[in-house]
C-alpha cells in the first residue's frame, strides 16, 4: 500500500525525468542519465543536488582506473516519495475521470430538476 | 481503490491532462532503463556470424585457419556472454524488482536449445545425405534462427520487465498528503 503523496519537488519537468530513470535503475552513471535526459552536465548537477538536499538521490563518486565515475541512485525515502507521487497522479486521473462520469449527470439531474 | 473520494492533497496543482503526461514520462523512462539492460540487435548477428565462422572453419579442415578462427570466435562469443551479466553493464543497472527472473529462464534456455538443435540436426542430416560444408550450412541454419528469434525473446523480457516496473506503480493508494 502506497501513500498518495503529490510531490512539487519531484513534479518539476527535469527532476521528474531524473526520479523517473533513477526508480527503474538500482543506480546509473552520471553521463548515462545525462545522455538518455538530453541534459547538460550543469544543469544535472544542480539538478540531483537539489535531490540529494532533499535526501532523495545519493551520489557516489568512485575511481575506474584513472578516471573518477560518478553515479547516481534513488536512496529509500525518494523511492518511498516516488512511488507516493505515482500514486498521487493515478489519483488525480481517476477522479478527473470520475468527475468526465459524472459530468453528464449531473448536468442531467439539474435539467430534470429545472423542468 | 478505497480513497477515490478522499479530496485532492493540498499543493496538487496537476490536471488529470498533466497527471497522465507526466505519468506517461515515468512509464517512457522506465522503458529507457529496461532497453539499456537488454542487449542490443546487433548482438544476435555477432553472436550468429562467431556461429558461422567456427562452422565454416570446422569444414575446412586446415590447421591454421582452425587455429586462428576457432580461438577469435569462442573469444567474440565469450565477450558477447559476459556482456549480459549485468555487473558487467557499467552505464546503469536496472532495479532488482524489475528483473523478471525465473519467469525469463524458460524463453532463454528455450532459445539456447532451439539454436543447438536446428544447427546439430541440419549438419547431421547433410553429413549423413553427403553434402559439402555440412557444419557451415547447420550453422548458418543455426544463425538464422538465433537472429529472428533472439530479438523476439528480447522483445518478451522487455515486456515481462515493463509489466514489473508498472506494477511497482500500481500500488493501491491510501490517504492523500502534501508537498514535503
Amino acid at each position: 500500500m502506497t501513500t498518495a503523496r503529490f510531490n512539487e519537488l519531484i513534479h518539476a519537468p527535469t527532476r521528474l525525468a531524473i526520479v523517473s530513470l533513477l526508480a527503474a535503475a538500482q543506480w546509473a552513471d552520471f553521463k548515462y542519465i545525462r545522455d538518455e535526459l538530453g541534459l547538460s552536465d550543469s544543469v544535472l548537477s544542480k539538478q540531483l543536488s537539489t535531490l540529494e538536499s532533499a535526501g532523495y538521490v545519493e551520489i557516489r563518486k568512485r575511481f575506474v582506473g584513472k578516471r573518477p565515475r560518478t553515479s547516481a541512485s534513488l536512496t529509500t525515502a525518494g523511492r518511498q516519495a516516488f512511488q507516493q507521487h505515482a500514486a498521487a497522479l493515478q489519483r488525480i486521473i481517476a477522479r478527473s475521470q470520475q468527475d468526465a462520469h459524472a459530468g453528464p449527470a449531473a448536468e442531467a439531474a439539474r435539467g430534470a430538476l429545472g423542468r | 481503490m478505497s480513497n477515490m473520494q478522499q479530496p485532492q492533497p493540498a499543493g496538487t496543482g496537476a490536471t488529470g491532462a498533466e497527471a497522465a503526461a507526466e505519468l506517461a514520462q515515468i512509464q517512457r523512462r522506465q522503458g529507457q532503463v529496461i532497453k539499456a539492460a537488454l542487449v542490443p540487435v546487433w548482438y544476435w548477428w555477432a553472436m550468429a556470424a562467431a556461429m558461422v565462422a567456427i562452422g565454416a572453419a570446422r569444414d575446412s579442415h586446415d590447421l591454421v585457419v582452425l587455429a586462428i578462427t576457432i580461438p577469435l570466435a569462442v573469444l567474440v562469443i565469450a565477450g558477447l556472454i559476459a556482456m549480459t551479466i549485468p555487473g558487467v553493464r557499467r552505464r546503469v543497472r536496472v532495479h532488482s524488482a524489475t528483473i523478471p527472473g525465473a519467469r525469463a529462464a524458460p524463453a532463454i534456455f528455450g532459445l539456447i536449445l532451439l539454436v543447438i538443435a536446428v544447427t546439430s540436426a541440419t549438419a547431421a542430416s547433410l553429413a549423413a545425405a553427403g553434402v559439402p560444408y555440412p557444419i557451415t550450412i547447420g550453422s548458418a541454419a543455426g544463425a538464422a534462427v538465433l537472429v529472428i528469434a533472439g530479438p523476439l525473446v528480447n522483445r518478451y523480457l522487455r515486456r515481462l520487465m515493463l509489466s514489473q516496473a508498472r506494477q511497482q506503480l500500481d500500488d493501491t493508494p491510501e490517504a492523500g498528503g502534501s508537498t514535503p
